[in-house]
């Protein structure tokens, strides 16, 4: 008889209970109460960072560029990403549509970072303007200093074998699956050996920026391939 | 690739400079850019509105028309730009696809101004941009569906009743009550007698006074069994041979015989003829009287009166889903709440909540605020949460229900449509039918009209109005009619107006019921009815049917005085015969004339071509 009693008391507690959480997640979910100090919803994030370039006298002066070209330029610029920077993952978006069949995303980033000179997250009009003026319109050296720059991921002055085999990595991302002959898992790692091999003089490891320029003198190949896209604008 | 992006290609091409170094093996050699294209602006003037481009922008797509030299044809001299005369504000969206790289539908134009707008562009529709290409699909399929009902609509209308077996004929009179008088009678009685069977099964269940021996009350139909039974057996019989003659009339009886209406149709009348049979056994009666619950199947039958009816059921089956969720979370909530009142009022004495089974009573009666208090919890927890079900219960019905009935909405609106659509299908077709008859007598006029102008003397008052509408005749029109009348005169016959050439139809009919002549008369039932149904028929060839030649042209001649007074006066047509209005006079010259022609059209049975020299022999086409 007791235990009939205390069975239905100890349900109609349960029930109390139940009803009192149940009545304030209600309260909860239609927004009166709130319970975290910081539940507020996030701030709009600051309106899109609008970035208006220098004038065209003093980019034209600053590149190898004419004004033509500049205009050309900007216009396709601009047309892609009409807030007048571009950050890593526009740039990584607009990279990979080149390169439908791989992975051009890693290679993007490094090339980013390699454009974004002054290491602001987002690379501007002038610093699109003079890379391109460096790889287009540059002396021989300039360019080599801009491939070592590429190739050195942490900007440190010494290319070693990871920062290589990462570059390398991402090479061969971009072609993705389908090729011929077959994508070997070491094909990367055998293609920084062999450029370890003509690039490293000294075999301490890793490959300095006089290393890198001699030795790229004195390959054929490698300098006329550097005048291949001179033409391009 | 979108064609924004294009715009970067040379910054890839730079950056690729970043692999020289890595390569081991010698790069090819870049392709040679032909000629610096200059890139210069150009002026699209598109009905007045100057839309202005870069000549780069145009040729990204050179596969469309602005972007290849096609454009070329456009081009306007005198003010060196490019003319197009086409709607501008679709052209916005187009010249916007070659900026972009994507193309848009906007909402408000008519689907069918803009696929002709991109067919005469040269872009593909599929590249619409994934932001609008839902919308442009769904609207296109939406005309498609509405061109499709107008072309079933003909067909199934324009098929005339001269060619149809009695079993199509008899399938159609089903089908479509309103194609005859006799089918109308049917449908109409089969409805009477529906209603009537239903309302003698429920009749029959109504206690109708006490037997003078008996105190207890019996029902209408023990009393009057005999009666109920003649009027059974009448319905049952009209249904059963409703039945059989749709299952004769059915092109495809298994079809038939598989629909949902033929299946109630079976299950309506299959309890009379089992109780037929089985009126002695005593122990299968149980079972029997069983059966007769499936006689108020009958008025199933009527959804093939009421179109609502038959929406109703498409609707329920469309909504399958929705209502399969409907009853799966009624189910599980049920349970739940079941268990929980069981659990609640297990302690309390004497409660009606004995088993979890005999909950769900509560439960539904509860959800569904039926409330009829045969049940009722008697604790507080109970209570609680009897509460909490009702409150619940309103919620889980309420919410799919809106759901199906926006399906039932939707549907019955496309129904609404479909009907209006049939409705002014006839006017429609009477407005197009008007035009052209405008058209053809707008030609007649000219011809009289154009053959008379060299005359003074106005032989008709038919010339007379002619005169003063030649003078307001377009240019265009007058080239149009020229070119009528040179196809007149190839073919070597003339365009006659519709009630003249349905005259000559029935002419036809009674002289081949007069029987005389040859071999090629015995071809003219088929000529008949291609004749007559060949204005139903939408090809425009201007080939005779293969009626005889000569009955036709004397008849023609004898209906159109005015083409032989025309022809007389005409001193240009100098092959033409002096064709007078007396038949006498012109069956022998008819039979001179045609003998030549009819050697050529031998076989094939068109008057064209080689007589044509010699002699015209004026015969009604179309």
């Amino acid at each position: 008889m007791m235990t009939a009693f205390w069975e239905t008391e100890g349900l109609q507690t349960l029930g109390i209970v139940v009803l009192v959480f149940a009545s304030i997640k209600l309260l909860h979910l239609m927004g009166l109460i709130s319970f975290s100090e910081d539940s507020v919803e996030d701030e709009l994030e600051l309106s899109a960072v609008r970035h208006r370039p220098e004038g065209l006298e003093q980019l034209e002066a600053q590149t190898r560029f004419s004004r033509k070209e500049l205009q050309i330029l900007y216009r396709g610029f601009k047309n892609e990403c009409p807030s007048g920077v571009v950050n890593e993952e526009t740039f990584k978006e607009i990279y990979s549509q080149f390169f439908p069949q791989g992975d051009a995303s890693t290679y993007a980033h490094f090339l980013f970072n390699a454009f974004d000179t002054d290491h602001n997250g987002s690379v501007s009009f002038e610093d699109f303007v003079m890379g391109l003026s460096i790889l287009l319109r540059g002396t021989v050296q300039e360019k080599l200093n801009w491939a070592f720059n590429l190739y050195d991921i942490n900007k440190d002055g010494y290319i070693t074998k990871e920062e290589m085999l990462d570059i390398m990595k991402a090479i061969y991302d971009m072609m993705g699956k389908c090729t011929y002959p077959m994508l070997k898992e070491e094909t990367p790692r055998q293609h920084v050996e062999v450029f370890f091999q003509k690039m490293d003089k000294n075999k301490d490891g890793v490959v300095t920026i006089d290393e890198f320029i001699d030795c790229c003198q004195n390959d054929e190949n490698i300098m006329r391939s550097m005048h291949l896209f001179e033409s391009v604008l | 690739m979108a064609a924004g992006v294009a715009a970067w290609l040379p910054f890839a091409r730079a950056a690729a400079i970043g692999w020289m170094p890595v390569a081991s093996t010698p790069m090819p050699i870049p392709p040679q850019d032909r000629r610096k294209p200059q890139d210069g602006l150009i002026i699209l003037n598109v009905s007045g509105t100057r839309f202005q481009t870069w000549r780069n922008t145009l040729e990204r797509y050179p596969d469309t028309l602005l972007g290849s030299t096609e454009r070329d044809f456009f081009f306007h001299e005198e003010t060196n730009e490019y003319f197009f005369d086409r709607d501008p504000d679709i052209f916005r969206h187009i010249l916007n696809f070659y900026r972009t790289g994507k193309l848009h539908y906007p909402r408000q134009e008519c689907i069918s101004a803009y696929d002709e707008e991109l067919a005469f562009f040269g872009i593909i529709p599929e590249i619409i941009g994934d932001c609008c290409y839902e919308e442009y699909k769904d609207r296109r399929r939406e005309n498609a569906e509405r061109l499709q009902d107008d072309e079933d609509m003909d067909m199934s209308n324009d098929v005339t009743p001269v060619n149809l077996t009695f079993r199509e004929y008899l399938w159609r009179a089903f089908e479509n009550p309103h194609s005859s008088t006799l089918a109308l009678v049917f449908y109409y009685v089969t409805g009477f007698f529906i209603a009537i069977s239903v309302m003698a099964n429920v009749v029959e269940t109504v206690p109708c006074g006490t037997l003078p021996n008996r105190s207890k009350e019996i029902s209408c139909g023990e009393r009057y069994a005999l009666a109920f039974f003649c009027l059974d057996t009448a319905c049952v019989m009209i249904f059963t041979v409703e039945y059989l003659l749709r299952l004769i009339a059915a092109p495809s009886r298994y079809k038939f015989m598989k629909s949902v209406m033929s299946v109630i149709d079976v299950v309506a009348i299959m309890p009379y003829y089992i109780g037929l049979v089985m009126t002695d056994n005593d122990q299968l009666s149980g079972a029997f009287v069983t059966l007769r619950v499936f006689r108020v199947f009958r008025i199933f039958k009527f959804s093939r009166h009421s179109a609502g009816l038959r929406i109703l059921g498409y609707t329920l089956k469309s909504c399958a889903s929705e209502l399969g969720f409907l009853l799966f979370s009624l189910t599980m909530a049920i349970i739940i709440f079941a268990t929980v009142m069981f659990y609640a009022e297990k302690g309390s004495p004497a409660s009606k909540f004995t088993s979890i089974p005999a909950a769900f009573w509560y439960t539904i009666v509860t959800m569904t605020t039926l409330g009829y208090g045969d049940m009722v919890p008697k604790t507080i927890v109970g209570k609680v949460f009897g509460s909490i079900c009702s409150l619940s219960g309103v919620l889980v019905i309420a919410l799919p229900v809106p759901v199906i009935v926006s399906n039932f909405s939707r549907i019955y609106h496309q129904s609404q449509r479909a009907e209006k659509r049939r409705a002014q299908r006839k006017t429609r077709l009477a407005r197009i039918r008007a035009a052209k008859i405008r058209g053809t007598n707008a030609y007649m006029r000219y011809k009289q009209n154009g053959l008379l102008i060299d005359t003074l003397k106005e032989a008709s008052k038919e010339a007379g109005r002619a005169l003063i509408g030649k003078a307001a005749n377009p240019p265009f029109e007058s080239q149009h009619h020229h070119l009528l009348h040179c196809l007149e005169k190839t073919t070597n016959h003339e365009f006659v107006d519709e009630q003249t050439f349905q005259a000559n139809c029935m002419e036809i009919s009674a002289v081949h019921k007069s029987g005389s002549r040859s071999s090629s008369l015995s071809s003219s039932p088929h000529g008949l009815s291609s004749c007559c149904s060949r204005r139903h028929r939408k090809k425009n060839s201007f080939s005779l049917p293969s009626t005889n030649n000569q009955e036709l042209s004397t008849i023609q001649i004898r209906e159109r005085p005015v083409v032989n007074s025309r022809s007389s006066l005409n001193a240009k047509l100098d092959e033409t015969m002096p064709l007078k209005c007396e038949e006498a006079y012109i069956t022998p010259s008819m039979v001179s004339l045609s003998a030549p022609v009819m050697i050529s059209s031998d076989g094939d049975g068109s008057t064209t071509t080689t007589a044509y020299s010699q002699s015209i022999v004026r015969v009604s086409a179309l």
